[in-house]
């Protein structure tokens, strides 16, 4: 089962530790990077590129004010080869949401109350961070109203990927607005995700839905669709896997 | 989730994706701060793999003649006794498929071995040699289960008067107590939202660190806590370990050293690292993680730091103070040894 290699290269650091309160924000983030070994420096872009030792060095607290700001980060160190990175996208806040309506989530995974999905927190990839809506059931659906009418181009649903842990990201999408002319919610959006492969570790992923242009509506309806059972690599395959998400933004 | 599967399952994946390092080391790296710190020998076994294979590396305890005996779940030898420059002595043992928990008591002067069986669901005492002296099936006198499924004993505890506590670690996160002769006692913990409950009850120990209170810790490893009861299962206290895994407790001299098989932030990443706790309950070092540092008397966040282990399982400490880390699904690899550094 295990390839084993027999080269012999140094020992690796783990990466560091980040904190932060949440990936989402009103006006900017704090983020903090941890790593208690002596001899070692953390290193980090915000550019979205990969951190080398050429790159800045971690030194306090990083404040984000600017949307889809990524954070790669890694450490290094004299007689050990590099970490891995890690990666947190931070998100600001879109368009004011009045009330939200989602299916109730399984009961061992609640999330944060009635607004989970707008209350700008998340975007931690622990699944006991107590932000995560966890569902078994195949379609899970969303519904939002907003304080009158809005243009729309975007959704991002924030989404949580642990393949160990069961949970894949959703295969469908679809967005609805809701047409006053006709009293009838029409499609404004779509996206398909099939899954391609086995991704190791827990990871947020912010999935974004582009709408239609003439999208303009007070309410909106979203239906996340996951699959229908685990794939034939998975451990667990032709069992139910889970959908997780932590939060909603319109833009 | 299905959550006996859970943990199993997120590291099954990832050994996919695994390679197992041939560490270079200009010496033997030293690991811990303070005064305990140790130099790490991955290559103590001198077993033979095709004669004598592990597969998950679960737990380990040293006998009263120095021998250091080690449980996998690998059937073509269950049990494998070294002494302790690795020489591989003796081994037996086909029928503990989900071997899991490994548990030494002195009885009247005899040393016994209390083994958990997850697949069997099951507890089985046996001689050092593996002759079955008491088999512990679901603990239907509880009221707690229908089934033997439901019960998936992961450690085992004895008290100085025999009684033996089982967690079931993997089922519905009771403890069990026994009489010395597998009689019913009680039963605590289980899941909940008190401070009494447990998620995870992977391990468990009696602590006799002060003889006129011994106490049992037991951990709850979801849960980043080992919780304090009293030997009749009234919750007294919770430690908490923010980030770790811990795996079972073990206690000698005046420390507590835990295997932590992984952190919380590198969930399925092969971060795991060793922790030691000093008599009062506060950790003084990590074996491959952060060095330990309390804010306000409250103890941050720990993660690995160096990626010597992959998912320790278990501690187990010698009569001269060597560590041995015995791992799970970390390559099939042998338990690696640890000497104090003075």
């Amino acid at each position: 089962m295990v390839a084993i290699c027999k080269a012999q290269t140094p020992v690796q650091l783990a990466p560091p530790l980040i904190k932060y309160q949440s990936v989402f924000f009103k006006k900017s983030a704090t983020v903090e990077l941890k790593f208690a070994q002596q001899g070692t420096q953390i290193y980090y872009t915000l550019n979205n590129r990969t951190p080398t030792v050429k790159d800045k060095l971690y030194r306090k607290p990083i404040q984000i004010k600017k949307s889809f700001t990524t954070l790669k980060a890694m450490v290094a160190g004299e007689q050990f080869s590099t970490s891995e990175i890690v990666t947190a996208t931070f998100i600001k806040d879109g368009i004011n949401v009045q009330s939200v309506q989602q299916t109730p989530a399984n009961e061992r995974f609640p999330g944060n109350g009635p607004n989970t999905l707008i209350d700008n927190e998340g975007g931690l990839p622990a699944i006991g961070s107590k932000t995560w809506l966890g569902y078994q059931q195949d379609s899970v659906e969303i519904n939002m109203v907003m304080e009158g009418k809005q243009k729309l181009t975007s959704v991002l649903i924030n989404c949580l990927q642990d393949h160990g842990s069961w949970i894949f990201l959703p295969v469908q999408i679809r967005v609805y607005q809701f047409d006053e002319r006709t009293q009838s919610f029409q499609l404004a959006g779509e996206r398909m995700d099939p899954i391609n492969g086995n991704i190791p570790g827990a990871s947020c992923v912010p999935v974004q839905v582009l709408l239609s242009k003439k999208t303009i509506t007070n309410k909106i309806k979203i239906v996340l669709n996951k699959i229908k059972s685990l794939p034939e690599w998975h451990p667990g395959k032709g069992q139910q896997g889970w959908q997780f998400i932590d939060e909603i933004k319109l833009y | 989730m299905h959550r006996r599967n859970f943990i199993k399952n997120s590291a099954l994946l990832s050994a996919g994706v695994l390679s197992q390092q041939g560490f270079l080391f200009k010496e033997d790296p030293l690991l811990g701060q303070g005064n305990k710190r140790y130099r790490l020998n991955t290559k103590w076994s001198k077993a033979d793999v095709a004669r004598n294979p592990v597969n998950d590396c679960h737990e380990m305890v040293q006998d009263s003649m120095g021998r250091m005996i080690l449980l996998t779940n690998e059937t073509k030898n269950n049990v494998l006794i070294y002494d302790k420059s690795g020489k591989l002595l003796s081994s037996w043992g086909s029928e503990y498929p989900g071997a899991h928990g490994l548990t030494l008591f002195n009885e009247n002067g005899t040393d016994v071995l209390f083994i958990c069986d997850n697949n069997r669901h099951q507890v089985i005492k046996t001689t050092l040699e593996g002759r079955v002296l008491l088999v512990l099936d679901y603990p239907k006198e509880t009221g707690q289960y229908s089934k033997a499924d439901e019960y998936v004993p992961t450690e085992t505890a004895i008290a100085l008067n025999g009684d033996i506590y089982v967690a079931d670690g993997y089922g519905k996160d009771f403890v069990i107590r026994y009489d010395s002769t597998g009689r019913y006692i009680s039963h605590f913990g289980g899941r909940g939202t008190e401070a009494k409950h447990l998620l995870n009850a992977h391990g468990i120990c009696v602590d006799q660190r002060n003889p006129q209170q011994p106490c049992l810790i037991v951990t709850s490893r979801q849960q980043n806590a080992f919780k304090r009861y009293t030997l009749d299962g009234v919750y007294m206290d919770t430690i908490p370990l923010p980030g770790a895994w811990v795996c079972r407790p073990v206690i000698k001299g005046d420390y507590l050293y835990a295997a932590v098989l992984q952190t919380n932030t590198q969930q399925g990443k092969q971060s795991g690292f060793v922790t030691i706790l000093d008599k009062d309950l506060k950790v003084v070092s990590n074996l491959g993680g952060s060095e330990p540092q309390y804010t306000d008397h409250k103890l941050e966040e720990m993660y690995q730091t160096v990626k010597y282990f992959q998912y320790p399982h278990d501690v187990c400490v010698d009569d001269e103070e060597n560590l041995y880390i015995a791992q799970w699904n970390s390559g099939k690899v042998y338990p690696y040894k640890l000497s104090p550094v003075i």
